[in-house]
């Protein structure tokens, strides 16, 4: 058998700073749970996607069950259950920015990191070799006045054409 | 032409205004004093309902009204604050919320007050970091300064206001889907009643206000219903004798988008027509408009039958669209609007929340049926009814006579009908999404019925100019059809 069914995975853990943003975040709502999405949030940042060793960290600290924390993770975008490149590229294409021409800027995106876009079940089919981009569509950024846009992990980018994107890849 | 009359926007662009100094120097939290000082809690709730305040989120319904249903003997009771802001052609709060953060927090803070509530949750979408990053700092100023926190301004009131992230689902911007989502589980709509007003968050009552509705508070209580209720227009309401006011008062943040040629957020009175706002925005960008989507990409399509339709809740609403978050779309003549439905389409199947039948599997049927059409495999059937008459042998008979009809789109009618139908108005889903789903979707093959049956006739993607693709009222039904009771019709 591969080594691959018997990984066992590195249990996670929150870092110091993490652990007193999350002691704080607790205290605002009358039930745990409520905490569940600014926790997975953090976990995220800190682990770059959610594992199942980080929804069983999660699941205890706000005392559910893991399956109910999967339950979550599974039904928001922006969710990662498997790695992502060091640059998560999210670009828009809902009407307004279709209506911008962001069929030109993704298949230009496509063409200059050479890769797919990807899909929710499929994060590696959009994500570079070197690891270091994920290109991923996504609904209407509420950016639309200067459509066409993308997100390069938390920073928007505006009215993009090919020459803005290559200057933008180029200072990543 | 119309001039911007920015009052939610005015200091949008003052350097630094999103300092609680600045801000403080513009008026800045005066009118929460004001309220606190001159006003009992009641009094503001009953200057809201008198000032006509409609719902800017979507559904455009009275905020004093809203508020009245609130049972106020209930404890804790919470505000949540809908910044959510994910209706496609939508973006006037990211900039309320990067630019000028402490303007909602006077908002809630007037909210509170008049509610008696003790804590907020503003529900800020994830993917607005920079948004939430600006409200949090604005919210650290405002606890050094005391207006959050313990004994608010020396008050005996005690206010704390949360930023709570989204994670990227569209349907968690709907009222029910967004307690849920708060609460830590899957943003899946409630059935509805219990409303949230009465059993919402964490089963306690609860108001859900969209972010340009707290913002226009400020505005009541610091100038007066008198002067709030002169911008925009009241219609009478028939139905009632004498006829009911019906408000449509204020300003709206237009947001403006596709082919105009200076796209933005346009502050005006409640009321102008979409040809006005066209010209507001710097003109269309091409020749000719094609169609208009006037509240966000769930409202029905209007075409340039219907430019002169003004854009308030009430007569958009009587012309069988709605005003909804106000996210203004525009196409020109070069647009297809079979292709445009298709990526409409896409987006709804994509965020269903998947809860109810009918929405979980019509909504992806719908987008199959479209993305047939757009490219060029449109069902085209030849049907034989039973036609009495007289028969090739001269008898008298069933004439069998054949028709020509275009399948997928009877097809696509009924689908859409069957998950909300658009002409009663009664949907078979838990949430209204239903119904923004079948609205664009049979509104847009109705009124551009041409353009769906020249591309299934050739094949392939034909747009058809502007005239011949679009449907004059006069003809078809797809203007009326939508069952409104008759009094209303009265109104019209
Ligand atoms: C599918 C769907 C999506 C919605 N998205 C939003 C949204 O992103 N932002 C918002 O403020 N309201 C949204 N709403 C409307 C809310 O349900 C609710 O009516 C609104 O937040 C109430 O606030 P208001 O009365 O101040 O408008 C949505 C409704 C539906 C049905
Ligand atoms: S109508 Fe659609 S989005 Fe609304 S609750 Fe049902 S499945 Fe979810
Ligand atoms: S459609 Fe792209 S930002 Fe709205």
């Amino acid at each position: 058998m591969s080594d691959e069914i018997i990984q066992i995975e590195t249990p996670f853990q929150f870092n110091e700073e993490n652990k007193r943003e999350f002691d704080e975040l607790i205290g605002r709502y009358p039930v745990k749970e409520a905490a569940m999405l600014p926790t997975l949030h953090l976990a995220q940042r800190q682990a770059g996607f959610i594992s199942p060793a980080v929804m069983k960290y999660v699941a205890e600290l706000l005392e559910l069950s893991v399956m109910k924390v999967k339950d979550v993770v599974t039904f928001y975008p922006m969710f990662f259950e498997e790695p992502v490149g060091k640059y998560v590229i999210r670009i828009c294409h809902t009407l307004p920015c279709a209506l911008r021409d962001c069929k030109v800027v993704l298949e230009h995106l496509k063409e200059k990191l050479g890769t797919d876009v990807a899909s929710e079940t499929n994060l590696a089919k959009g994500t570079t070799d070197d690891g270091k981009f994920t290109l991923m569509k996504v609904e209407c950024l509420a950016s639309c006045d200067v459509a066409p846009v993308i997100m390069v992990n938390d920073d928007l980018y505006k009215n993009l054409t090919p020459e803005k994107v290559d200057e933008l890849l180029e200072n990543l | 032409m119309v001039q911007e009359r920015r009052i939610l926007y005015e200091h949008l662009d003052v350097p630094d205004i999103n300092t609680f100094e600045v801000f403080k120097q513009h008026d800045g939290y005066a009118r929460f004093e004001k309220a606190i000082a001159e006003y009992q809690p009641e009094e503001i709730a009953d200057m809201v309902k008198e000032a006509g305040l409609k719902g800017r989120g979507g559904a455009g319904f009275s905020t004093g009204e809203k508020w009245s249903f609130v049972p106020r003997d209930i404890e804790p009771r919470y505000l949540c604050c809908n910044a959510d802001e994910s209706e496609p052609g939508t973006f006037s709060n990211r900039y309320v919320l990067e630019k000028n953060p402490h303007l909602l927090i006077e908002g809630i803070l007037i909210c509170c007050y008049a509610m008696g509530i003790e804590t907020t949750y503003v529900y800020i979408r994830g993917e607005f970091t920079l948004g939430k990053k600006m409200l949090d700092a604005a919210i650290k100023e405002a606890y050094e300064q005391g207006y959050l926190g313990e004994n608010v301004r020396d008050t005996g009131l005690n206010i704390n206001i949360y930023t709570h992230p989204g994670a990227g689902a569209y349907i968690c911007g709907e009222e029910t889907g967004l307690i849920e989502s708060l609460e830590g589980k899957r943003g899946q709509p409630r059935n509805k009643p219990p409303f949230p007003a009465v059993q919402g968050v964490f089963m306690k009552p609860t108001v859900v206000q969209n972010v340009e509705t707290l913002c226009n508070l400020p505005f009541i209580v610091g100038n007066g219903v008198e002067w709030y209720t002169q911008m925009g227009p009241t219609y009478g309401d028939a139905r009632f004798d004498p006829p009911k006011p019906d408000p449509n008062t204020g300003t709206k943040l237009y947001c403006i988008s596709g082919d105009v040629n200076e796209p933005g957020v346009y502050e005006l009175d409640l009321g102008l027509t979409c040809t006005e706002l066209i010209e507001v925005a710097g003109g269309l960008r091409g020749e000719e408009v094609k169609a208009v989507i006037p509240g966000g990409s769930s409202a029905p399509i209007l075409t340039h039958y219907e430019l002169d339709t003004r854009l308030d809740f009430t007569s958009l609403t009587l012309a069988k669209s709605m005003l909804g978050s106000g996210g203004i779309i525009v196409m020109n003549e070069t647009r297809n609007i079979v292709d445009c439905l298709l990526n409409i389409m896409k987006f709804y199947a994509h965020e269903s929340c998947g809860q109810c039948t009918p929405c979980r599997w019509g909504t992806p049927w719908v987008r199959d049926i479209v993305q047939r059409i757009a490219d060029g495999e449109g069902r085209q059937a030849t049907i034989t009814r039973p036609k009495f008459g007289v028969t090739e042998s001269g008898r008298w008979g069933d004439t069998g006579e054949t028709e020509e009809i275009y399948e997928d789109l009877d097809l696509l009618e009924s689908v859409a009908n069957n998950i909300a139908n658009v002409d009663t108005m009664t949907w078979n889903t838990i949430c209204v999404f239903g119904i923004a789903v079948s609205w664009p979707a049979v509104s847009y093959m109705r009124k551009f019925r041409p353009e769906f049956e020249a591309t299934i006739r050739e094949g392939e993607l034909i747009t058809l100019p502007v005239a011949e693709a679009t449907v004059p009222p006069e003809e078809n039904y797809a203007y009326q059809q939508r069952i409104i009771p008759k009094e209303m019709a009265d109104l019209e």
